[in-house]
């Protein structure tokens, strides 16, 4: 059985059990570390940088989503030097692809909007990127705009580890890395897409998305998808 | 005479790729010999999409993992390759100097157009004709050797627009493909 120890964040002492990540003894204790890729009940990814956090004694930042709780560690979750970087993570989000909210569906219901709120980004020091990415509609039910895609992968990670059909994985590399159906074919066309629409449901921005619905019509329930990863790990 | 200019087959030798496989499965990183080993037998050095579906089928990964990897790695190639491979460094010490310049003289000689977007991107673009493959890449560690540019497999150091030339003009004297 794995042996409990204790942790302090933000100066709190926290019981932990070894094992679990910085992000999941915060959560469990109440505190909200800014996250876009993490998802509960599926792998961890680290590819957003958001959970970054300082650990003492440690130079540099660390994710903690990532990252095990360690025996004796002290975390601290906000600092001056956090959200620095946690805005410049951001920013550079805003600014490689098209993220435009006046008119996304999601727009109001977007976590990257909602993250960029809290955190006070309210322009980008950096040009646009402003590619010219194409939006995949090919499936009868849903769409998959690249314009919003953030690469989180959670879309990825659920379709794989929940659903099992890993029809989703990021193709290509650095600043043409996309996300493809099997061999980067339309959507529509993949033969191992279930359309249970999990992937719509956990994708953070507008990037995945249902047919019809308008402007901020567009509404999700990730903790749904959670729910049932929780039941599937329970079970396996 | 443009008789050798490789085509999209979608044919693969089935019984080489069944032996890779055998050999490798359950070996972790197994994907990534498998696809090596599978792409040098192919005579035009790329994996066509029917040998992707296969390996997929044979060794149950799932289809967009296998093609992750293979867009991810610039060893991979889903183009048909020229007999030539030239590789151009357009690393930072190759770049300070002078590789931009060999870049262009390289286009140039094999008759290749110019990109737009030639600097961001990595190249790698095929002669008409179906013999040069030429590539970029962006250091290959030899940053002392500046300007470096390999030529079928060999580094050459210290290069010039002549030297280049040269090792180009040798390349031409080459059979094409069987
Ligand atoms: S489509 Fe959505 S869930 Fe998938 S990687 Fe992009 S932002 Fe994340
Ligand atoms: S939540 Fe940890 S890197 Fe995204
Ligand atoms: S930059 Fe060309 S070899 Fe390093």
């Amino acid at each position: 059985m794995p042996s409990q120890i204790t942790v302090r964040i933000d100066g709190v002492l926290c019981t932990a059990t070894e094992g679990q990540t910085i992000f999941e003894v915060a959560e469990a204790n109440g505190k909200v570390i800014p996250s876009l890729c993490h998802m509960e009940g599926v792998s961890p990814a680290g590819s957003c940088r958001l959970c970054l956090v300082e650990v003492a004694g440690v130079d540099r930042l660390l994710p903690a989503c990532t990252t095990p709780a360690q025996r004796g560690m002290a975390v601290t979750t906000t600092s001056d030097r956090l959200v620095r970087h946690r805005r410049l993570a951001l920013e550079l989000m805003f600014v490689e692809r098209n993220h435009v909210c006046a008119v996304c569906v999601s727009n109001g219901h977007c976590e990257l909007q909602a993250l960029a709120m809290s955190l006070g980004v309210t322009y980008v020091r950096y040009p646009y990127n402003s590619p010219r990415l194409p939006v995949d509609v090919s499936h009868p039910r849903f769409v998959l705009d690249h314009n919003r895609c953030i690469l989180c992968s959670r879309c990825v990670r659920v379709c794989d580890e929940i659903e099992g059909a890993h029809v989703w994985d990021i193709g290509g590399r650095g600043i043409g890395s996309r996300v493809v159906a099997e061999l980067d074919q339309p959507w529509g066309d993949s033969q191992a897409c279930t359309s249970c629409g999990k992937c719509v449901q956990v994708c953070p921005t507008g990037a995945l998305v249902e047919k019809g619905y308008g402007v901020e019509e567009m509404t999700r329930s990730n903790s749904a998808v959670a729910r049932l990863a929780m039941k599937k790990g329970a079970a396996s | 005479m443009q008789s050798a200019v490789p085509q999209r087959s979608q044919t693969f030798d089935q019984a080489f790729v069944d032996t890779i496989i055998a050999e490798r499965t359950g070996r972790p990183g197994a994907l990534l010999g498998i696809l090596q080993k599978v792409q040098e037998h192919q005579p035009a050095q790329y994996l066509p999409t029917a040998v992707l579906e296969y390996i997929a089928a044979k060794t149950a990964i799932p289809l967009s993992r296998i093609y992750g990897v293979v867009t991810f790695y610039a060893l991979f190639s889903l183009e048909p390759q020229g007999r030539n491979s030239v590789c151009i460094c357009r690393g930072t010490a190759c770049h300070t100097r002078g590789s931009r310049d060999l870049l262009e003289t390289a286009m140039m000689s094999l008759g290749l157009a110019q990109g737009q977007d030639g600097e961001m991107e990595a190249l790698s673009v095929t002669t008409a004709d179906g013999r040069t493959t030429l590539r970029t890449v962006a250091c290959f560690g030899q940053c002392a050797l500046a300007p470096v540019v390999e030529v079928n497999h060999t580094i050459f150091g210290h290069m010039n627009e002549r030297s280049l030339l040269k090792e180009l003009g040798a390349l031409d004297q080459g059979d094409l493909l069987p």
